[in-house]
């Protein structure tokens, strides 16, 4: 295996190594890296934009049979927001901030509780099945402690008082054991991602390996 | 081939419930041994010949036919095909389909919304009463945030304000604006600066007019630089590698990372930590608080965010709802609890030999079970 | 009216896209997928007030000749190449996104490393962080150092050959130690999402609006 003699084998590998090179300090070939980044992802989205929304959204349902007309609606309150370019109109972008956001909140509040609320609720319930051997009821019993006192955790109007502040003492240490399960669980599929890259510098574009 | 017509093999057709019209639920019984196929056929009334619906997947038993009119009346037949006999089912009166005006199913989820929102409002209403009468607890992020400002300023560094990456229309992201509006005053009021990077365009131009909200209320309004909030790129990485540039070339003395992040929150939040600034976490995203944990000097978890949001405003009305939530918490905490208690309780009850107990706690689940769907 | 009319739209979306998840008839049943599609519309809108936002501030730069102005200029040959490979790649195909166009390759070559090893920095950092957490500074920062190195070294091979005990520990801190707090974790930030939610189409909570 030789060197690489692509040309965006190249300027992918110098790339890579411009990004990296920040971990010593900051410097202009950081710079360089991140504008460019910077440049290609808003052109990217200008593409998408065009590619993914006015085409398949507004233009063609609008002027292609069955004409959509009714999207001539969200066209509206979408131009709205153009309101901010006029330091006169620019209240104007409240109307599709209040439609948009209200829209997902209401989306979220059945959605949450449902899918979160009820469904956690529901896997804590302590059925018969967790109960078969004396470890696996001291583990059910666990999860169970670790649950209550996190929520007591949460708990923002009450005094830490009585049983109270011991509860949600108990709750913070299983909050954090948690914390680090999560930490250590990501730690290898990190390392491996720098592994995909240097992979590529010294395979794909060095050749040595 | 024979055709037979046996009395195990039967059908039933209902319309499907819950739904928007438009569909039959088929259901299958008593499917022979050796079945390969079943077959379903549909007499639409008024006509005279059967046509062929689809085929019924012989593990479940059951086909929604989706291609049926409301109100239209249909007839249903099925065939269990084994390798040497056809069997026939079919129903015996005809069957339609039409939309429904409520989802039995979700009872239970509009029964919680129902009870979280008169609870909220009653609060809140408690709260305009007697507005000394509520307890907050205190949140230490929150408290730091202003001397984190005041270092900053001493140090003759910038605050960097970090909104996550996520839209306006995530809780968490409305909660970093009440943050953010917090933030804006104090650093007014000591007359340094704050760059506010952005991932989404809206989010952006709500970060503007909260922050010259901010600067107008500390008596300041022209000290606001609006090119300071500005739009990076949608683009996760991206926007990561833009903000990581900022803080190495600003050196912001205070860095507050407020929002919904993803894997990028690590890199921000060790990038932060590297240039020496203080650092003030607070995320919805479950996933990212362990990094944030062990990468920033204070950090608030989940929740407190959005209590922290409420707090800061000091209006009755938020803090009414904190108080809401918690007492939706211990609804929950006695739900789970009775639950424990019964379930317990029903195991012990089965192994004695007593199933009545039981076959309660498997309604109870069978009721969430249904909910959570 | 520049207030309280965006109030009470929201209120009234709100409340319907709320009991449309309740009622499958028409026209609610319907209606969550028609928001969705409304909402890419308005959605599309705020995209040319983000370009537009980036392109003037550097615009700006070169103008006002700043500090490294000509950073700005890298910035608009990245914006250019991506947009004229686009375009060439519109013209030539329906599906720009199919492997072979300008635009895949070129997206492919250079955007897609950029993001590799800005993701890959993760690396480092998960390495930095938990050498910090080794000094840790109070008991809770320990508990997290040692459940983190637990499952960390009872996940690889050397953690079984160094103790066969310790995947089973790590398994058993994953499966059950961890479980309840995450459920509790859950459970708070989807009640504070929900309460929040609530707030907002009541009007209480209205910061976003100001």
């Amino acid at each position: 295996m030789s060197i690489s003699t692509s040309i965006w084998v190249w300027i992918a590998a110098l790339l890579t190594l411009m990004i990296y090179s920040f971990l010593y300090k900051e410097n202009p070939f950081y710079r360089l890296a991140e504008h460019i980044f910077m440049g290609l992802s808003i052109g990217y989205s200008v593409v998408i934009l065009w590619y993914n929304y006015i085409l398949p959204r507004i233009y063609e349902p609008l002027f292609f049979p069955p004409h959509q007309w009714s999207l001539i609606f969200p066209i509206l309150i979408g131009m709205m927001t153009f309101g901010i370019f006029s330091e006169k109109y620019n209240w104007l972008i409240k109307y599709p901030l209040a439609v948009y956001v209200a829209g997902y909140a209401g989306v979220q509040i059945p959605l949450q509780l449902q899918t979160m609320i009820l469904r956690q609720a529901e896997a804590s319930f302590l059925t018969p099945d967790k109960f078969t051997s004396l470890f696996s009821s001291f583990n059910a019993l666990l999860i169970f402690a670790g649950l209550v006192t996190t929520l007591i955790y949460f708990y923002f109007s009450a005094k830490r008082e009585h049983g109270l502040g011991g509860a949600s003492q108990v709750g913070i240490i299983f909050i954090m054991i948690a914390f680090g399960a999560a930490f250590g669980y990501t730690v290898m599929a990190r390392i491996s991602l720098l592994i995909g890259r240097m992979q590529f510098l010294l395979q794909d574009w060095l050749g040595i390996m | 081939m024979i055709f037979l017509l046996i009395l195990s093999f039967t059908i039933s057709a209902k319309d499907t419930p819950d739904d928007a019209g438009g569909s039959i639920t088929i259901n299958v019984y008593n499917i022979p041994e050796g079945t390969e196929q079943i077959e379903l056929y549909r007499l639409t009334k008024g006509d005279t010949l059967f046509e062929e619906v689809g085929l019924i997947p012989i593990f479940k038993g059951e086909l929604d036919d989706a291609t049926v009119t409301d109100g239209v009346l249909y007839l249903y037949k099925a065939t269990a095909l084994t390798p040497d006999t056809v069997y026939v089912a079919e129903i015996k009166e005809f069957a339609s389909s039409s939309p429904e005006w409520f989802n039995k199913s979700r009872t239970s989820v509009l029964l919680f919304i129902a009870l979280f929102w008169v609870v909220i409002l009653v609060y809140i209403q408690l709260a305009k009463k007697n507005p000394e009468g509520l307890f907050i607890r205190k949140l230490p992020p929150l408290e730091a945030m202003d001397e984190a400002v005041g270092r900053a300023t001493e140090m003759g560094k910038p605050v960097l304000y970090v909104p996550g990456i996520e839209y306006i229309t995530d809780a968490g992201t409305l909660a970093s604006i009440t943050i953010l509006a917090k933030v804006g005053r104090k650093v007014a009021e000591y007359e340094t600066r704050i760059i506010n990077p952005h991932f989404d365009p809206i989010v952006m131009t709500t970060a503007q007019e909260t922050l010259k909200n901010a600067f107008s209320e500390a008596g300041r309004p022209d000290a606001f630089n609006k090119d300071d909030v500005f739009y990076l790129t949608s683009e996760q990485f991206g926007f990561a590698a833009g903000v990581d540039g900022i803080m190495l070339r600003e050196r912001p003395g205070a860095i507050f990372l407020q929002g919904y992040f993803y894997a990028e929150s690590l890199i921000l939040a060790e990038t932060g930590y590297s240039i020496g600034a203080i650092q003030i976490a607070g995320t919805n995203a479950t996933t990212q608080l362990p990094f944030f944990v062990a990468a920033c000097d204070y950090v608030l978890l989940g929740e407190e965010m959005f209590a922290a949001s409420a707090y800061i405003s000091k209006e009755p009305r938020l803090l009414g709802s904190i108080k809401g939530s918690d007492l939706a918490k211990s609804v929950l905490l006695v739900l789970i609890g009775v639950g424990v208690i019964f379930g317990t309780f029903a195991a012990i009850k089965n192994v004695a030999g007593n199933p009545v107990y039981m076959e309660i706690f498997d309604r109870i689940l069978e009721f969430l079970a249904r909910t959570a769907e | 009216m520049k207030k309280r009319v965006p109030l009470l739209i929201t209120f009234i979306t709100g409340f319907i896209i709320i009991v449309s998840f309740f009622v499958p008839h028409r026209p609610f049943g319907q209606l969550e997928t028609e928001t969705l599609i409304w909402y890419a519309i308005i959605f599309a809108f705020t995209l040319v007030i983000g370009v537009d936002s980036l392109v003037r501030l550097h615009i700006k730069h070169i103008r006002k000749r700043k500090k490294g102005w000509w950073y700005s200029i890298v910035f608009f040959a990245g914006f250019f190449y991506c947009l004229t490979i686009g375009i060439i790649s519109l013209i030539q195909t329906p599906n720009i996104f199919q492997p072979g166009t300008v635009f895949f390759y070129g997206y492919e070559t250079i955007l897609i490393p950029l993001q590799a090893t800005m993701f890959a920095l993760l690396a480092f950092f998960v390495a930095s962080a938990s050498y910090r957490a080794f000094r840790a500074r109070n008991i809770e920062a320990t508990l997290l150092l040692i459940a983190a190195v637990i499952v960390m070294i009872g996940r690889v091979p050397a953690g079984y050959k160094l103790w066969p005990k310790l995947p089973v520990i790590a398994n058993w801190i994953f499966d059950v130690l961890q479980i309840g707090a995450m459920r509790g974790i859950l459970i708070g930030v989807a009640l504070g999402a929900v309460a929040m939610s609530l707030r907002l189409i009541l009007g209480i909570e209205r910061t976003y609006l100001s």
